[in-house]
């Protein structure tokens, strides 16, 4: 017998008809969810009674994805019962993801602006051309490798605080606390206390800060560098906890006699930083820059609030103008496009850094 | 009005048993009509006036819900009077509309509270934020799930919502209970109307006007300064672009006369607003491409080819780059909104466009410190306007060029066909919580306080009526003469209820953003980007069918 009988619990004895049953079970629901999917396809193009909106075809998918499920117990007893840990899973990560993804795809292909009374029409890959010749995405795709180089800098940071509350200091759990406390603030918050407030040019602190200290007229928005340098530095505020939270977490888990070691082998403190402590961190680094490359990739609320991507399209992400092309254009189609290419280059992007990871984690002797 | 201090007055004078005295009062006036001498009715009704134009009182702080729900009750007269209590029990409405500044809906939850504990009816509300305003709207009507039964909405998107039919024809009763008549003429037809049939509740008339600082233009410093530089003519208030440009240059590195900081001229809100930071552009655009012999400004009626780009506008954008050096530092970074209500009125500039909210705000707002140095009259003109047939700078027999820009054309409730789909008794409902937003006597109460609505309607022009709430007859003669002469002025520009408006405006605040930046070599390649930009939005929503609405908007067809 091919099947490894030391995880079987009962010996099941399926009978034919049970497997049929089965069979019918997933037939029958799928059947059901073909002919109401049909029949909602055809009711919005006037051929049937229109269901109003898409829940019937919505109950018949869930319909038969139980009676799949189900019919796995009763085709395939205990076998059955070990998929089921797996199978729920699945289709919800197929519906969640792959359904919107093909979906999207369908849009992404299209002209859709939800002005025009003609509604959506495909049109190949007009899409792509246009995007081709747009220079506010291209802006917005520079911009963002400005903002993701700025993660290097973040990392540093986040490194030093968590080595500082690695080490013996006063006060030790209140700085842990106190540092954590910007990532409790939504973006949103902090663009407009921050951004919007302490920033404003004329009321806000920082410039009434500004002014005592001789600066005339203090500007944190009105010229494309110091603008875009705000912006990462508001946003690095809220993220950097994160990365400092994770390092310090690294670091604990560093068995204190391979420093001690190195230690008592004549190594100086940066020598037992940089061989001991640096490369053992290595593979909590690259995770956590990998997360925070995640959230860099999302940025769009702080932008958003506080500069509407300007001056003149220097703090733009591909998000926010994306956001503006969607939302304020109506332009769907087009803003799907963009979206998914994004996509695309964000998988590129992942998958090279991964394969460049896994080669800096090499050990080196 | 401050809380403690209001909830005294309301305590001694207006608690709710007095309110509610007053109404039954005014109710049972109008119910007795045939038995009560006209004089009596019109005294009646002129006290209800003048007892909701005291609520708070000018001068007495920011009015609050309390206030909003007294006014509300005050003017449930015409309610009361066609429907009977309780008549929409059980009825729920939904209703969509803004909250800026914590106005708009804020006022409309207080006005239609005693209107729901009247009828019985109640209402979901959705709030939006202004720039939010046309996405979601346009998402519920192109995936069909308009989840809304009453919408305040602006003129712009007749296009989008009536010419979809989705709105449900005014009745007949409406048009009484309101008294359409009333409406300043550049709000009755077509505007509200669509292939014959009425639409819209006006509850605002929009228009911008010129907001300045008087303590400048009266300030002999200035004047002495401005002499002695040799500038042409007396240090007054500016009645030109050309002016307004030289003034704002003139003030740049003095000294404020008010607060003690830096001077400045001319406000240029430069960072977009969602698609209404156009508006500020266009308001500097008009006196130079609206000509008196020609209907349109933003568009060729022929063919929808944008004019963003022809001489005129590269010429008001030209100045908006000539002045940038002389904007408050950031400026770059200030919408419409912080231009208006954070600077402006918070005493930074000395000249500005806006709706009229900024004047009705300056003396009764809490965060306003002008309220006393402020000034208003109609758009600037210029001394030529561009021909577009001749294209040639034309200058006019009768002097400068005045063209008043009608943005937006303001706010009106309107029903939703879905709430004629959920019966009669639902639509009734709408149309009353409808009428009564845009009532003869709330309407007054909305013009003369903080509610994001300026005057609209012939009766708010009384100036006693403001004098007797408690504002300045020279400050209010000053607001209300600048708003009359932009709503009744032969050269007016107002602009295209067309689908899709706001795509045009949106895209054009993209490329003025670049401009503005320095990013073009000239001004007249980044128009030309809007330009195309705005002929490729045309396309795709389809030329023939926007040029026909344009047309017919215009009147030429």
């Amino acid at each position: 017998m091919s099947q490894d009988r030391l995880y079987v619990v009962t010996n099941d004895q399926i009978t034919p008809g049970r497997v049929r049953a089965g069979k019918m079970m997933i037939w029958a629901s799928f059947a059901l969810l073909v002919l109401v999917a049909a029949w909602q396809i055809m009711g919005g193009y006037d051929l049937a009674a229109d269901f109003s909106n898409w829940r019937p075809t919505l109950y018949a998918y869930m319909f038969f994805v139980t009676c799949f499920c189900m019919a796995l117990v009763v085709r395939h007893g205990e076998q059955g019962k070990r998929r089921l840990f797996v199978v729920p899973a699945t289709i919800f990560v197929l519906s969640m993801v792959f359904f919107p993804l093909v979906f999207g795809l369908s849009i992404a292909f299209s002209d859709w602006n939800l002005s025009s009374i003609s509604g959506q029409q495909y049109n190949g890959f007009d899409n792509i051309r246009q995007m081709w010749q747009d220079d506010f995405y291209w802006n917005a795709l520079t911009n963002m490798v400005w903002y993701t180089l700025a993660i290097i800098v973040e990392y540093a940071i986040a490194f030093g605080l968590a080595l500082l509350l690695n080490s013996q200091i006063r006060a030790r759990k209140f700085f842990r606390v106190a540092f954590l406390l910007p990532l409790m603030l939504s973006p949103v918050a902090v663009s407009w206390m921050v951004g919007k407030s302490m920033l404003e040019a004329r009321f806000g602190p920082i410039a009434r800060l500004a002014r005592t200290l001789g600066i005339d007229n203090p500007s944190f928005f009105g010229d494309a560098e110091t603008a875009r340098a705000m912006i990462m530095i508001m946003d690095a505020w809220t993220f950097i906890p994160f990365m400092m939270i994770m390092l310090l977490a690294g670091l604990q888990s560093i068995p204190k006699d391979i420093q001690e070691a190195a230690r008592v082998d004549g190594a100086t403190p940066w020598q037992n930083f940089w061989e001991v402590t640096f490369p053992l961190m290595l593979p909590v680094s690259i995770t956590a820059i990998m997360i925070r490359i995640i959230f860099k990739l999302k940025l769009a609320d702080i932008i958003i609030n506080v500069t509407s991507g300007g001056p003149g399209g220097a703090t733009d992400s591909v998000t926010s103008f994306i956001f503006r092309e969607y939302r304020d254009r109506s332009n769907v189609g087009y803003g799907t496009m963009l979206a998914m290419v994004y996509l695309v280059f964000i998988v590129i992007g992942f998958t090279l850094f991964m394969k460049l990871a896994a080669r800096w984690m090499r050990p080196k002797y | 009005m401050k809380v403690e201090l209001y909830n005294r007055i309301v305590a001694s004078q207006l608690n709710r048993r007095s309110v509610l005295k007053g109404a039954a009062s005014v109710s049972a006036l109008a119910a007795s009509g045939g038995l009560i001498p006209g004089m009596a009715r019109a005294d009646a009704h002129a006290n209800l006036r003048e007892q909701i134009l005291a609520i708070p009182g000018v001068g007495m702080g920011s009015p609050t819900d309390a206030d909003w729900q007294a006014v509300g009750e005050l003017c449930l007269g015409t309610t009361r009077a066609r429907f009977a209590e309780g008549e929409f029990e059980g009825v729920e409405l939904t209703f969509m509309g803004l909250n800026n500044q914590n106005l708009h809906n804020f006022l409309f939850r207080g006005f239609l509270r005693p209107w729901e504990q009247y009828t019985g009816a109640t209402i979901n509300w959705i709030d939006l934020a202004q720039a939010d305003y046309n996405a979601r709207l346009q998402q519920s009507i192109a995936t069909g799930t308009v989840d809304f039964d009453i919408i305040e909405m602006g003129a712009p998107f007749e296009g989008d919502t009536a010419g979809r039919g989705l709105l449900d024809p005014m009745p007949d009763w409406v048009k009484e209970d309101i008294d359409m008549d009333d409406y300043v003429g550049y709000l009755q037809e077509p505007v509200g109307t669509w292939a014959g049939e009425t639409y819209r509740v006006s509850i605002d008339g929009d228009c911008h006007n010129f907001n300045y600082r008087t303590d400048y233009f009266d300030s002999e410093e200035f004047a002495a300064a401005w002499a002695e530089e040799g500038h042409e003519g007396p240090w007054e208030v500016p009645t030109t672009w050309q002016k307004v440009q030289e003034v704002s240059t003139f003030l740049a590195g003095k000294e404020d006369p008010f607060t003690g900081l830096q001077a400045h001229g001319y406000l240029d809100p430069l960072k977009g607003w969602g698609g209404f930071g156009f508006y500020f552009l266009a308001s500097r655009a008009t006196a130079y491409a609206k000509h008196p012999d020609d209907p349109a400004w933003l568009f060729d009626p022929e063919d929808m080819t944008p004019r963003v780009n022809n001489a005129a506008w590269v010429r008001a954008i030209q100045d908006v780059m000539d002045i940038m050096e002389t904007q408050p530092a950031d400026q770059i970074n200030a919408d419409p909104g912080t231009t208006g209500f954070q600077q402006f009125l918070a005493g930074t500039g000395s000249m500005l466009s806006w709706w009229g909210d900024i004047g009705s705000s300056a003396r009764t707002s809490d965060t306003s410190v002008v309220g006393d140095v402020i000034g208003f009259s109609i758009l600037p003109g210029s001394d030529d306007v561009w021909n577009h047939a001749t294209q040639t700078w034309d200058v006019l027999p009768s002097g400068p060029n005045l063209s008043p820009n009608m943005a937006y054309i303001g706010w009106g409730i309107y029903v939703m066909a879905r709430a004629a789909e959920g019966g009669e008794l639902k639509r009734r409902a709408a149309w009353s919580a409808a009428a009564h937003l845009g009532g003869r006597d709330l309407s007054l109460w909305c013009s003369a306080y903080p509610s994001g609505f300026q005057p609209y309607r012939n009766s708010h022009f009384n100036i006693d009526e403001w004098e007797a709430a408690g504002y300045d007859r020279a400050f209010i003669e000053d607001y209300l003469g600048s708003e009359a002469d932009s709503y009744n002025h032969p050269n007016a520009a107002i602009e295209p209820r067309i689908p899709g408006i706001f795509q045009y405006y949106s895209v054009a605040e993209d490329e003025l953003a670049k401009i503005y930046a320095g990013e073009y070599a000239s001004v007249q390649e980044g128009a030309d980007a809007i330009a195309a930009a705005w002929d490729a939005i045309t396309d795709q929503i389809g030329r023939d069918s926007q040029v026909a609405l344009y047309r017919s908007s215009l009147g030429l067809e």
